[in-house]
């Protein structure tokens, strides 16, 4: 007992002094920590998009030893989706870090006002906040390809053919988490309903009530809206595609964004679930080169952590955590090419992030042709706005089912200055980034 | 040995009645006040004071200000994150409608408002007792962060629906926002946390404290020695608020710097009561050592595995985390189901006579 005692007190000294110690990093790699959140709420979700980022580094590690020929440190600290945890996983893994990901628009709310004092930039790939694309108020903030609003806007035109005012006078209901990424779009919606005379009617799920919203679908069934678009996320997915099965709302009328496309939470209905759609700036092919060499490398070699029983390396998370490392390793490329350095620092991922151009002819070389909707980044636009797809759930797997649709950029852009300089005012002083125009 | 009080004679009504009588107390409390303002700052590194030394300082204060209502008065109270919220959320407004106050003065303030809304619903604590009074508070709880996320006026009408902290100078050093040091939000809120510390001392052993620690009691035979039960409950529940809502307030302005409603949720008000029952009900001491092992242990255990070179994965050591916590929880409560703080008096019994037990 005392011997325990003893060692346990050990233990903990020993843990408090590494706590305490500033934490030494090997200059010799690049250093990308990601906040995710493989439990939790929200771990069905996240589980399959880390996966996705971590495996594609560690098959560049093992085939081509890295980047450059630099190795690559891929790691996680994991915040179950908590914001206070987030806090100190931004703070323990900030030192020497190429980027980072905090993954989680409350995260990311947390740690947009540090990313201009601490010099990291932050990386998040089609979520946060959408007036980040202003890159001359957002000056460390990136959300590649596609916002929130150039979500919303697509799935308008899509539903419409391409007319947005042949909405009028129909009823679209909006499904959404309770929550700040939940809230994103109704800015956006409540504009494009004024101007274009359809009746939007935004329907929040607390969240509380995300594995229960017989309430949320009684309404839906009672208002009978022309379509639901859903902003849903973890538990809440599963919940809303069932429950839209048990009340037989239309299927081809019911359309996600992207982080509503998961492949687990439609199995669950099968062939019920059919022609339900998402939209998506990301399509899985697990043929293309860069999917079979993760395949040979990393899940072969028995060094995935994904659930092959479940046929996750298909699904569309999966392929698309794998897509959201090619932008960070793209972006490290770019700098180290630049710079004329092995070990680019966080301001020169920086720059790389601002001059990704991620075209057809890259994806052929990278081996994942048609696998993401091509986009630049610039000083002044940190999306790229690329666009998107529309998927659609056949029953067994999700397959692409239109051409590639852009967003009425005319429409979101005067917003979005508008957003990013009540942000930049509600925050003064904020730095704005005078270098571009 | 180490605690013997022989030979310390006391000659005046001052000495006795001192907040340390014993002088091997105030000893050891200067010695963790050297610590805390002296060396701490000197050797911590940011991540430390930002993940280990001001939230254990602030879930300390919150845990204070439960312990007065719970401990000290007995009235069982499940609402104390949403009164956190009150005074955060007063303390944006406060900051954003007029910039150039003070920040310590605005949070002095929102203090008032969450003990406002606390003693509006502490009024049923005149009537129902115990289990009934949880769930009236629960019902604060439920209806406040609804509150936080429906009344857009209190968040300024922002898209996302949280509140982001500016930049706030006092003095001309920058104290809050994503400019402020850490060390300097570290002496801010050890400040708070100290002065605030030192007022529940002295209020809990005097008068206002013997009322309601009668009231815990026995509230009727307290009603009959001429306590006026409601003044009592209600200034428990107003003191008990106010600390909460300070704490509200430096939670969101000297840590966070943003905050979305369902922080403040019910997952906030459980982790307050596990300190303060983990601590020790009806102690001051209990809450920073609660603080300490529900706020910071985690933490530091988080680095166990890769301090002894385990290699083990983050979400691994996520969930190894939680058993250990919870399985230290459960074995401190059998150990010892007072409390760290009554731990800490038994130790203190056996220093007296140590190494010689007889």
């Amino acid at each position: 007992m005392k011997r325990l005692a003893k060692t346990a007190l050990l233990a903990s000294g020993l843990a408090l002094a590494a706590a305490f110690a500033a934490p030494a990093f090997a200059q010799d790699a690049i250093n990308l920590p990601n906040l995710s959140y493989r439990t939790g709420p929200f771990a069905a979700t996240g589980i399959p998009l880390m996966n996705g980022q971590r495996d594609y580094i560690a098959m560049l590690n093992a085939r081509d030893g890295g980047v450059n020929g630099v190795t690559i440190n891929y790691e996680e600290c994991e915040t179950g989706y908590n914001t206070e945890k987030g806090v100190e996983c931004y703070e323990k893994t900030k030192a020497g870090a190429a980027v980072t990901q905090p993954w989680s628009t409350g995260i990311t709310l947390q740690v947009l006002p540090k990313s201009n004092v601490d010099k990291i930039a932050v990386l998040a790939p089609g979520y946060g906040f959408s007036p980040m694309a202003d890159g001359k108020t957002f000056k460390w903030a990136f959300n590649p390809p596609s916002s929130y609003w150039d979500g919303a806007s697509m799935i308008l035109q899509n539903i419409s053919q391409g007319n947005l005012d042949s909405l009028k006078g129909k009823k679209i209901a909006l499904l959404h988490l309770d929550h700040p990424y939940g809230k994103e779009p109704i800015p956006l919606l409540e504009a494009l309903a004024a101007k274009h005379g359809f009746t939007f009617l935004p329907i929040p799920v607390g969240l509380k009530e995300m594995q229960n919203q017989s309430a949320q679908w009684l309404q839906i069934r009672r208002e009978k809206p022309d379509f639901v678009l859903m902003w849903g996320w973890g538990a809440m997915n599963a919940g809303a595609i069932t429950e839209a099965v048990k009340t037989k709302y239309p299927m081809n009328q019911f359309i996600g964004i992207w982080w509503s496309s998961l492949d687990g939470d439609l199995k669950l209905v099968g062939d019920a679930g059919k022609g339900y759609r998402a939209v998506s700036w990301s399509v899985p092919n697990s043929a293309s080169k860069a999917m079979q060499d993760i395949k040979k490398h990393v899940v072969d070699a028995g060094k995935s952590m994904i659930n092959q029983a479940e046929g996750e390396f298909d699904w569309v998370f999966y392929q698309r955590g794998v897509l959201i490392s090619m932008m960070s390793v793209e972006a490290i490329k770019a700098a180290q090419a630049k710079f004329n350095v092995k070990v680019p620092n966080a301001e020169q991922v920086r720059w790389g992030l601002e001059n990704l151009d991620i075209n057809e002819a890259k994806l052929a070389e990278l081996g994942m042709e048609g696998m993401i909707v091509p986009f630049k980044t610039s000083c002044a636009d940190h999306t790229g706005h690329g666009g998107a797809w529309m998927l659609e759930w056949d029953g067994k797997q999700f397959v692409k089912a239109s051409d590639l649709i852009k967003p009425d950029r005319a429409a979101i852009e005067p917003l979005e200055i508008e957003k990013a300089k009540e942000y930049a005012t509600a925050n003064a002083p904020w730095p704005l980034n005078d270098e571009c125009k | 040995m180490l605690y013997r009080t022989a030979g310390q004679f006391k000659t005046t009504y001052e000495a006795d009645h001192a907040l340390f009588p014993v002088r091997q107390d105030a000893i050891l409390l200067g010695i963790i006040l050297v610590v805390a303002w002296v060396v701490l700052p000197l050797t911590a590194n940011e991540f430390a004071f930002k993940a280990l030394l001001v939230p254990v300082l602030i879930y300390t204060l919150a845990a204070l200000g439960l312990n007065i209502l719970t401990g000290y008065a007995g009235q069982l109270s499940l609402g104390t994150g949403a009164f956190m919220g009150v005074g955060a959320y007063a303390c944006y407004k406060i900051i954003t409608i007029f910039p150039e106050v003070n920040l310590l003065v605005a949070i002095a303030m929102s203090g008032f408002f969450s003990a406002a809304v606390g003693v509006a619903f502490g009024v049923p604590s005149l009537r129902i007792k115990g289990f009934y009074l949880a769930i009236a508070t629960l019902a604060a709880q439920f209806f406040l962060v609804w509150l936080f996320e429906k009344w857009a006026w209190l968040y300024n009408y922002s898209a996302s629906g949280a509140i982001q902290v500016p930049t706030i100078e006092m003095f001309g050093v920058v104290v809050a926002g994503p400019n402020a040091k850490a060390i300097t939000q570290y002496y801010f809120v050890l400040a708070v946390v100290t002065v605030v510390t030192m007022l529940a001392i002295n209020i809990t052993r005097g008068r206002i404290g013997r009322i309601w620690k009668s009231v815990r009691d026995m509230d009727i035979a307290a009603e009959l020695v001429g306590i006026n039960l409601m003044k009592a409950k209600l200034s428990a529940f107003f003191v008990s608020s106010y600390i909460v809502g300070i704490a509200g307030a430096l939670f969101v302005f000297l840590w966070r710097g943003a905050a979305e409603p369902n922080l403040f949720d019910i997952p906030l008000s459980f982790r307050v009561l596990f300190i303060v029952i983990i601590g020790g009900l009806g102690s001051i001491l209990g809450n920073y050592l609660g603080a300490m092992l529900i706020v910071a242990l985690p933490v530091v255990l988080s680095y166990l595995p890769g301090a002894l070179g385990i290699p083990v994965s983050s979400s691994m050591v996520e969930h190894l985390n939680t058993m250990v916590v919870g399985a230290l929880i459960i074995f401190f409560l059998i150990v010892e189901p007072h409390g760290l703080a009554r731990f800490w008096a038994v130790l203190r019994e056996k220093l007296i006579i140590w190494p010689f037990p007889h």
